[in-house]
């Protein structure tokens, strides 16, 4: 893999996560939006964290994983709990990846 | 200071995560600065894994660039969903929030707008935070990676999921939000099980479709 490659993807990709980051922030935030279209937008939060939880959980490095055996899913409903609890992303976080090693292990 | 008090964890979560992304970015082909210099600028969490997969296996500039674009198609629905937040907001500000907008910096900013004591301010602490704990990972992954050897043995693999699963719980809290969450988990696992009938989604598009179908439920459906 060469060396000019390597850099050109990294600038490419500097500019084209930008380019999906800034503008709908600096259009959007100058308009005046319709009701309805702010009512869509107050769910898209909830609905990203799901669908992206689910993936992770379920369908882990996109292959399907629809067992009790499952380690991701074995450690995530005691990480949901966690943070229930405890309302700390930090101590959700890492208390989700000890169980997450533990159960790994104990599945072998 | 509220922001770098809420960015903490962020930064705790990021640090292992950057750390496997710089020791697999190290073990393709990357020198350690271009693993750093990727992070700081890119902050693209999934989409620089998935480049680094890509290039492994030879595919073409374009290719790489378009596939970590559209799986952070979301942040265009991050952007427009704070941007009613940020009226008033210098453009020059917005231009540096939009830089550190991510899945977890998003989250946290939108829970922590619900309690009425966000500022611009705590913002850009939030996203200073994240930026260094994602960079900080990188460079202790590239420069330490023959000593840290295979990252998942950390638990890493585990660091996003438990992360995105408190987030869940924290946004999703009355009950049309979690119906809504819910119907985003279903389309985002029942989708690909289409593929078996001729209908193949690309894997990069599932989020965005799978958000955007059923944040439009919920305004349809749910007043």
């Amino acid at each position: 893999m060469s060396s000019t490659y390597i850099w050109a993807v990294i600038a490419l990709m500097a500019v084209a996560n930008y380019a999906v980051r800034f503008p709908p922030i600096a259009i959007v935030s100058r308009l005046r939006l319709p009701e309805p279209v702010v009512r869509w937008l107050s769910y898209v939060p909830a609905a990203v964290m799901g669908s992206l939880v689910a993936g992770e959980v379920l369908r882990p490095g996109g292959e399907y994983l629809l067992t009790l055996r499952n380690p991701y899913l074995l450690a995530a409903v005691p990480t949901a709990f966690i943070y229930h609890k405890t309302r700390s992303f930090l101590g959700a976080t890492v208390a989700g990846m000890l169980i997450f090693v533990g159960i790994r292990a104990l599945l072998g | 200071m509220r922001g770098v008090r809420l960015g903490l964890p962020i930064f705790l979560g990021y640090v292992p995560v950057g750390a496997a992304f710089g020791v697999i970015a190290t073990t393709i082909g990357f020198s350690a600065l271009q693993a750093v210099v990727c992070s700081a600028t890119a902050l693209a969490g999934a989409g620089q894994f998935i480049a680094l997969n890509l290039m492994k296996e030879g595919a073409g500039l374009i290719a790489v660039v378009a596939a970590t674009t559209v799986i952070n198609l979301r942040y265009v629905l991050f952007g427009a969903t704070l941007s009613p937040h940020l009226k008033g907001m210098p453009l020059r500000s917005q231009a540096l929030l939009a830089f550190t907008l991510t899945d977890e910096t998003f989250a946290v900013n939108v829970s922590d707008r619900r309690t009425g004591a966000s500022s611009g301010a705590s913002m850009a602490g939030v996203g200073a935070v994240a930026w260094t704990g994602w960079v900080a990972g990188t460079a202790a992954g590239a420069l330490a990676a023959s000593l840290i050897g295979d990252p998942s043995r950390w638990g890493v693999d585990f660091a996003m999921p438990a992360m995105f699963t408190a987030l869940l719980v924290a946004l999703a809290e009355d009950r049309k939000q979690m119906v809504v969450a819910a119907c985003a988990a279903l389309l985002a696992v029942g989708l690909p099980a289409l593929a078996s009938a001729g209908i193949a989604i690309p894997s990069s598009w599932l989020i965005v479709i799978a958000s955007m179908g059923a944040a439009t439920l919920g305004a349809l459906v749910l007043r």
